[in-house]
């Protein structure tokens, strides 16, 4: 059964790849807009290299794994957009389109003669989402981020890790993921405001500057209270507090103990819960989880403030018991009796273990015609009315070509064939693939 | 004002017009910030008394009470503010008069508490058609974990984030997964509720009907990482790695102490090839610590593979500690560089891009009759700005204006409201 989707008859151009804006176009995708995917093998960035191609695949352009969930919901248009021929092949598709979204360094596009003003003569109404490093204005727009450089400038990277010791920072670009998200965010407000007022617009979305804002209980300590984060005790680990430094609220709610990560059983790698009391009785309620042994009884753990001062002991006592339990079963355990705590997952864990993500369809497997069927992640959120899914596989580069060359812009078959000839729609010191074969027939 | 007067008005935001109902604590304020900055109309529903997250700090001044909350404040920016006890039939009646006119209700409450109390969607779309109603909870409507508790670190560790940050054994031995910076759950939550929200909304210009919207915490943490890949192509669990990517393997360091003791993020590994020794050599000459890298030997890939530690931990490691992290970052970024100073909050405030951006906003807190400067946009709307159209609602700011202004309730009645601890 096929229900409406929310952005059915929404166009987009997309000319964005390695992670932030493919993670974004998915999703606009997702929602039933029609994503075409400028791309070129000479200069791609995002199928290879690939450390994701299953063992035993050739790695090529069309195998890797990454790309291959990063871009599903999309068809792929292998253009030459250099090329004289290849500009006037996207201005025609600018033209039926509602959306343009690219992530190039700032101003390669606008050199390439697909600046917003060109836009605007080509779609007066379009809106034209750039997603940069730094953006488009300032005077470091030229700078170049990849996740963890942007992480880093923004101080994401500080704010995490322990007390003396190097930040921690993220274990992968999570300001791809969320550089994608507020694309898809600036996307969807721009056409809606377009649908209400008739009017498009240039969104300037920079990777380093969208981090900022996620610290800003932080910022504000400073701006404020003239209290920096360079400071003892802070970052606290996973704790809310670091034991014997000041008294300070470290931005992640309450400022509570127990507040940690306990190793639980059998101790390998990823065995790991967390567990978090805000209040004396949730407190409570973990010693009977616990089985109340005697140390419980102290003193010292029958306030908030003197758990939060022996926080030492307190998590090498809980961290004692814990080990004595998987950490699913301890997570059912403590939650039976209303206490927060949860499982760290690895990614094994959530696609595998984790019972609320399968209940909830998190990860259902589709085919993809050069990987096989794989699961692949699902929108994480439930419309009512217009469900969000995967209809589509991942392209193979160029797949799509044909379909839009002839049937969407209503080129000739002729005038593709010309085009594959002449390095319009392929380079042509590069075989062609089998399927580009196939639609030249 | 009217919908179509609002968006005639020229530098109005691009969701002015459009009326937002925010019964949301921690795990939806922000989602109700975002709206609020881009234009929309955001009536925060506070119970008598105000919203428990007023309790967090830091507070202004360390003086801790309901009105000087940082984190309420910066999460509640660009809201007007009411209190209402829906346990009341009143409250209730009065709640649902605000949904006939409201285009989106954001509630993140317990599942099941709105429908127990007459206010589910069903009910409310009857006088309403056009409603987008998104409830946001930690792990949604259904589910055998769906009345779990959660907080920030739960969500870190069950979503992915966790097992994916740490350390390196040399730097930390026996380190635990370490939760990245605090509030991130929640936002990545905010995120995707504002994305199915507003597509709600795009398909509501279409369609002319809202829907209902399910979301959830945990289901937005748990792609929000990148080593599902991994797993489900390869089979493979990745290891947490000091300040860099996580890996199946060992990657080479990319994070290095500066001469003031900050460190610099200096991707090297994975990219090294004669043409970035080449330019490695020129950044490092510049201040004559190229050492050996000029050397003719380097233009040979398999001589520059052999020496990678030699270049990373001796010549880019000396290099960093010679200087301070900041000239580091733009020195390198001018060269064509991708590296980055790991900065700490309060450097921003000095960031020439970012006043280039006009980021920092100052907000007036005329009740103290003082302003503080806050963090901006995370993008530039050409056409509709961004911006905070007011500090946080104290508690109950807009009972008046929006119970009698708008809903014509008199002043007696309102009173009475009060009095009966209704509002």
């Amino acid at each position: 059964m096929s229900r409406p989707r929310a952005l059915e008859n929404v166009r987009v151009v997309d000319f964005s790849w390695v992670r932030a804006g493919p993670w974004a176009t998915r999703w606009l995708g997702a929602l039933g807009a029609e994503i075409i995917k400028i791309e070129w093998p000479e200069t791609e960035h995002g199928r290879l290299p690939s450390t994701t191609t299953p063992q035993g695949l050739e790695v090529n352009l069309n195998t890797s794994g990454n790309f291959a969930d990063t871009n599903v919901n999309k068809k792929s248009l292998s253009l030459n957009v250099r090329s004289a021929k290849g500009l006037e092949v996207v201005k025609r598709l600018i033209a039926i389109s509602d959306i343009v979204i690219e992530n190039f360094s700032s101003r390669v596009l606008q050199k390439r003669g697909l600046g917003y003003r060109e836009l605007c003569k080509i779609k007066p109404d379009i809106v034209y989402v750039s997603m940069s490093g730094y953006g488009h204005t300032g005077r470091h727009h030229h700078y170049t981020t990849f996740g963890p450089v942007a992480q880093a400038a923004s101080e994401l990277t500080y704010l995490s890790g322990l007390p003396d010791k190097p930040p921690a920072g993220w274990g992968w670009s999570y300001m791809d993921d969320t550089g994608g998200m507020y694309c898809v965010m600036c996307a969807l407000t721009g056409l809606y405001h377009r649908n209400m007022t008739g009017r498009g617009q240039h969104i300037d979305l920079s990777q380093m500057v969208a981090s900022v804002p996620l610290n800003g209980p932080a910022l504000l300590d400073f701006t404020v209270n003239g209290r920096g984060s360079r400071r003892a005790g802070y970052p606290p680990g996973n704790r809310a507090h670091w034991p014997g430094t000041p008294l300070v609220n470290n931005y992640r709610g309450p400022t509570v103990a127990p507040h940690n990560a306990y190793r639980t059983h059998p101790g390998e790698y990823n065995d790991w819960c967390v567990i978090v009391c805000h209040s004396d009785e949730e407190w409570q309620r973990l010693v009977q989880v616990m089985g109340a042994p005697s140390w419980t009884g102290s003193e010292r753990f029958a306030t908030i403030a003197g758990r939060l001062q022996h926080q030492e002991e307190l998590d090498e006592c809980i961290e004692a018991w814990s080990m004595t339990l998987g950490k699913y079963d301890l997570t059912e355990r403590c939650q039976a009796a209303g206490v927060r705590a949860l499982p760290v997952q690895s990614a094994e864990d959530r696609v595998e273990h984790d019972p609320q993500l399968r209940h909830r369809q998190m990860y259902l497997a589709m085919p993809h015609p050069a990987l096989g069927r794989h699961k692949v992640q699902n929108a994480p959120f439930k419309l009512s009315e217009t469900p969000a899914w995967n209809h589509l596989p991942a392209p193979l580069i160029g797949q799509h070509t044909r379909e839009i060359v002839e049937d969407l812009l209503g080129y000739s078959h002729e005038e593709l064939r010309a085009g594959f000839g002449d390095g319009t729609f392929w380079p042509t010191n590069r075989a062609r693939l089998p399927y580009m074969e196939d639609m030249l027939q | 004002v009217t919908e179509a007067e609002t968006l005639s008005v020229p530098f109005a935001g691009p969701l002015a017009g459009l009326r937002i109902l925010e019964l949301a604590d921690e795990k939806g304020q922000f989602c109700g910030k975002l709206f609020g900055d881009l234009g929309a109309d955001v009536i925060k529903i506070e119970p008598p008394g105000g919203e428990r997250n007023r309790h967090v700090g830091p507070f202004l001044d360390d003086i801790p009470h309901p009105e000087r909350s940082l984190s309420f404040w910066y999460y509640n920016t660009s809201k007007r503010g009411i209190t209402l006890n829906l346990q009341t039939s009143d409250g209730r009646r009065l709640f649902a008069r605000l949904a006939a006119t409201s285009d989106v209700i954001l509630e993140t409450l317990r599942p099941g508490f709105l429908a127990s109390l007459g206010l589910d969607y069903a009910s409310l779309r009857e006088r309403n058609p056009q409603l987008v109603m998104c409830a946001l909870t930690s792990f949604g409507q259904t589910g055998p974990w769906r009345v779990y508790a959660a907080a920030d670190l739960l969500h870190l560790a069950a979503g992915g984030e966790m097992a994916s940050c740490g350390y390196d054994e040399a730097d930390v031995p026996n380190a635990p997964p370490i939760a990245p910076g605090g509030g991130n759950a929640w936002h990545t939550g905010c995120h995707y509720a504002y994305i199915a929200i507003m597509a709600a909304l795009v398909h509501r210009t279409a369609a002319g009907q809202g829907q209902y919207i399910d979301a959830s915490t945990h289901e937005a943490c748990a792609p929000t990482e990148s080593a599902i890949a991994n797993y489900i192509y390869r089979g493979e669990v990745l290891r947490r790695q000091t300040g860099r990517h996580h890996a199946a393997g060992p990657t080479p360091r990319t994070q290095f102490r500066a001469k003031d003791g900050l460190y610099v993020c200096a991707l090297v590994g994975g990219r090294l090839n004669p043409k970035f020794v080449k330019d490695l050599a020129d950044l490092l000459d510049s201040y004559g610590m190229a050492g050996d890298l000029r050397d003719p030997k380097y233009r040979d890939p398999a001589v520059v593979a052999a020496n990678t530690s030699h270049i990373i931990d001796d010549l880019v490691a000396d290099f960093i500690a010679s200087l301070p992290a900041e000239e580091v970052y733009h020195a390198a970024q001018q060269r064509g560089f991708t590296w980055g100073a790991v900065r700490a909050p309060e450097a921003l405030l000095d960031d020439a891009h970012l006043h280039d951006r006009s980021f920092w906003k100052q907000v007036e807190h005329p009740e103290l009759g003082r302003s503080f400067i806050y963090p901006g946009e995370a993008a530039i709307y050409n056409g509709s700005p961004w911006r905070i159209s007011r500090r946080a609602p104290l508690i109950g700011e807009h009972n008046t204006e929006i119970f009698c202004d708008g809903l014509g309730l008199s002043r007696g009645e309102l009173c009475v409201l009060a009095e009966n601890r209704v509002i």
